[in-house]
């Protein structure tokens, strides 16, 4: 544990208890996303699935490194992860994101893809809003978390008609704003 | 449709296999089938049998995200409440 970091956060006036459960019920959202995007990845096939494959692939991979990057976060604040996997998956902050029951339907993996990542903007956004200005450590790996979900949600919610993302997919590698907390 | 005192609410905690209901604007909703409210909690931050409506302000969804869930009934207006115990 960071034992000074945590006084300081504590100082601040935040409940750190309640901040750092926050933080593990949003890891362990990361980790199962990273989990059941695999399979909706492997199940993105056909002509009209091919295609966002590769997408779902970067989200996925995103997902494990917040996963990554939330863990030190954690145990700095005096946290740690439940010892039982299935307490972990539990305790998620987001609903699991399913494969639907017609694992045919690209636009029905689509919502479940875009719900999950409206989810994930919902909750980075609420830790944000509950750090600003106190935490400035677990603000902005926060922020850098919110800004690779919410682009993830734009790809997919282009893919369902609702408007163009404004750009591009990944090129090179992943995880633009969360990359420096993985070093 | 039930009407619920504050008091009752509190009885719907989602806690020991209880219903976990909660208040928002008046109406009651049950928020027992969600994920999202395992255990009669949301988000590390609010508890179920508690009237919502101030919390909402600060979430990073609005009332509408209740829509889906079924009402099970209204929530008694306090100053009501109040005149019923005067009396």
């Amino acid at each position: 544990m960071a034992k000074v970091a945590r006084e300081m956060v504590e100082k601040s006036g935040i409940n750190v208890d309640q901040l750092v459960e926050l933080l593990v019920k949003n890891a362990a959202a990361e980790l199962t996303t990273y989990y059941y995007y695999t399979i909706l990845r492997c199940n993105l096939i056909g002509l009209e699935g091919e295609g966002i494959k590769e997408i779902a692939e970067a989200a996925r991979i995103e997902d494990r490194n917040h996963f990554e990057a939330l863990v030190p976060r954690i145990y700095e604040l005096g946290g740690k992860l439940p010892e039982e996997m299935k307490a972990f998956h539990d305790a998620s902050a987001c609903p699991p994101a399913r494969l639907p029951k017609d694992p045919s339907d690209t636009q029905a993996i689509l919502k479940v893809l875009v719900e999950a990542e409206r989810c994930a903007v919902r909750g980075y956004t609420h830790i944000c809003n509950l750090t600003a200005g106190k935490d400035h450590r677990t603000y902005d790996l926060s922020q850098a978390i919110l800004n690779e979900e919410v682009e993830h949600e734009s790809w997919f919610s282009e893919f369902l008609g609702e408007g163009p993302s404004g750009h591009f997919m990944r090129r090179g590698e992943n995880s633009p704003f969360v990359s420096k907390f993985l070093r | 449709m039930k009407e619920f005192s504050k008091e009752e609410l509190t009885q719907y905690n989602g806690k020991n296999g209880t219903p976990a209901y909660i208040g928002y604007k008046g109406k009651v909703y049950d928020v027992s089938g969600s994920f999202l409210w395992s255990d009669g909690n949301h988000q590390v931050l609010h508890n179920a049998g508690a009237d919502l409506t101030d919390a909402m302000g600060q979430a990073p969804h609005d009332g509408d995200a209740l829509e889906k869930f079924p009402m099970v009934g209204t929530l008694r207006h306090v100053g009501t409440e109040s005149s019923e115990v005067a009396s």
